[in-house]
């Protein structure tokens, strides 16, 4: 299995750090790629990779967005339907969804995925920045 | 003659208190391009964070619904094999961007066909009548659904514009022809 995912940010796209070895996961910047199925495939692949073998393990995941287009909201609810899962079967998950406090959407959208979460933890944050 | 021609669409254009303009066939790479000099300008301009964000927002749902539904279109070359993902066609469409006093103004208009028509117009009354709270129910209910027949994206392009928009949203619709007609949207932020 490998230890880690890291993809660089460009202006359409967030920046991706997976740190499967110390079980720490981060997405931040911008996304609004002009394919988001060829964008997100290689994260969901390597998510799907990790939390099949994350057992009882635990693992933080950190969403650092700015701005996410439309089409992209939709990956970021299969990234939490994911860890969602992966708590439902025994998994310690905390998921951190920080926001810019000077954009109350994204605070919104946050809450919004926050609430169907059941078994994952959830942690709704402002940006220090 | 073509400075005065010219100028008399730059005057029409500024009268109306548009600061940017794009028609013709839209692609990804132009919305990044024109993306980049929107989100100056808005930082020039010292635009809170929220309208920055809100109209850059509304500018690229808009910018992707011309690029991927505009009925007015034309077949691109077949691709490489190497490069089986590339679009197949280019779509046109129109695009500005203004102010109305201190409010900030997206508007697109495209081709549609006259069959899809009333979709799209009950569609767009039913967001526009909505409130901020029945948006956010809709917009949780359609994440969560698979996208509609004929949607090539996620189908929240419209919700996401009008939780953006700080008014509601405006659309209108005239018939070009027998097959054919215009569409335009437009957001106040």
């Amino acid at each position: 299995m490998r230890d880690k995912l890291d993809i660089e940010a460009t202006s359409r796209t967030p920046a991706v750090g997976f740190d499967f070895a110390g079980n720490h996961l981060k997405i931040s910047g911008e996304s609004y790629p002009e394919d988001v199925t060829e964008f997100y495939r290689p994260v969901f692949d390597a998510l799907d990779e990790y939390l099949g073998g994350l057992g009882q393990g635990s693992c933080r995941f950190d969403f650092e967005l700015i701005y996410l287009n439309s089409s992209s909201a939709k990956a970021v609810m299969m990234l939490m339907d994911k860890l969602e899962a992966a708590a439902a079967n025994g998994a310690s998950v905390d998921i951190h969804w920080l926001y810019d406090k000077e954009d109350d959407t994204m605070q919104e959208l946050g809450e919004e995925f926050g609430e169907d979460l059941e078994s994952a933890k959830f942690h709704l944050e402002k940006m220090s920045v | 003659m073509l400075a005065g021609q010219l100028m008399d669409l730059r005057s029409m254009l500024h009268k109306q208190g548009v600061i940017f303009a794009y028609s013709g066939y839209v692609t990804e790479p132009v919305l990044s391009g024109v993306g980049e000099a929107l989100k100056q300008k808005l930082t020039i301009d010292d635009a809170d964070t929220k309208t920055l964000r809100s109209v850059f927002a509304i500018f690229v749902e808009q910018m992707q619904n011309i690029i991927r539904y505009s009925a007015e279109m034309q077949l691109a070359p077949p691709p490489p094999a190497s490069d089986a993902g590339a679009l197949k066609e280019i779509r046109y469409g129109i695009l500005t961007i203004g102010r109305e006093g201190v409010d900030y103004i997206v508007c697109a208009g495209n081709l549609v066909r006259q069959t899809d028509v009333e979709r799209l117009r009950e569609r767009l009354s039913r967001i526009r009548d909505m409130n901020k709270d029945e948006l956010k129910a809709l917009y949780k209910e359609k994440l969560r659904a698979d996208p509609e027949e004929g949607s090539k994206g996620a189908g929240l392009g419209f919700m996401e514009i009008a939780r953006r928009a700080t008014q509601p949203i405006e659309f209108d619709f005239v018939e070009v022809d027998a097959d054919y007609t215009f569409f335009a949207l437009k957001a106040t932020i």
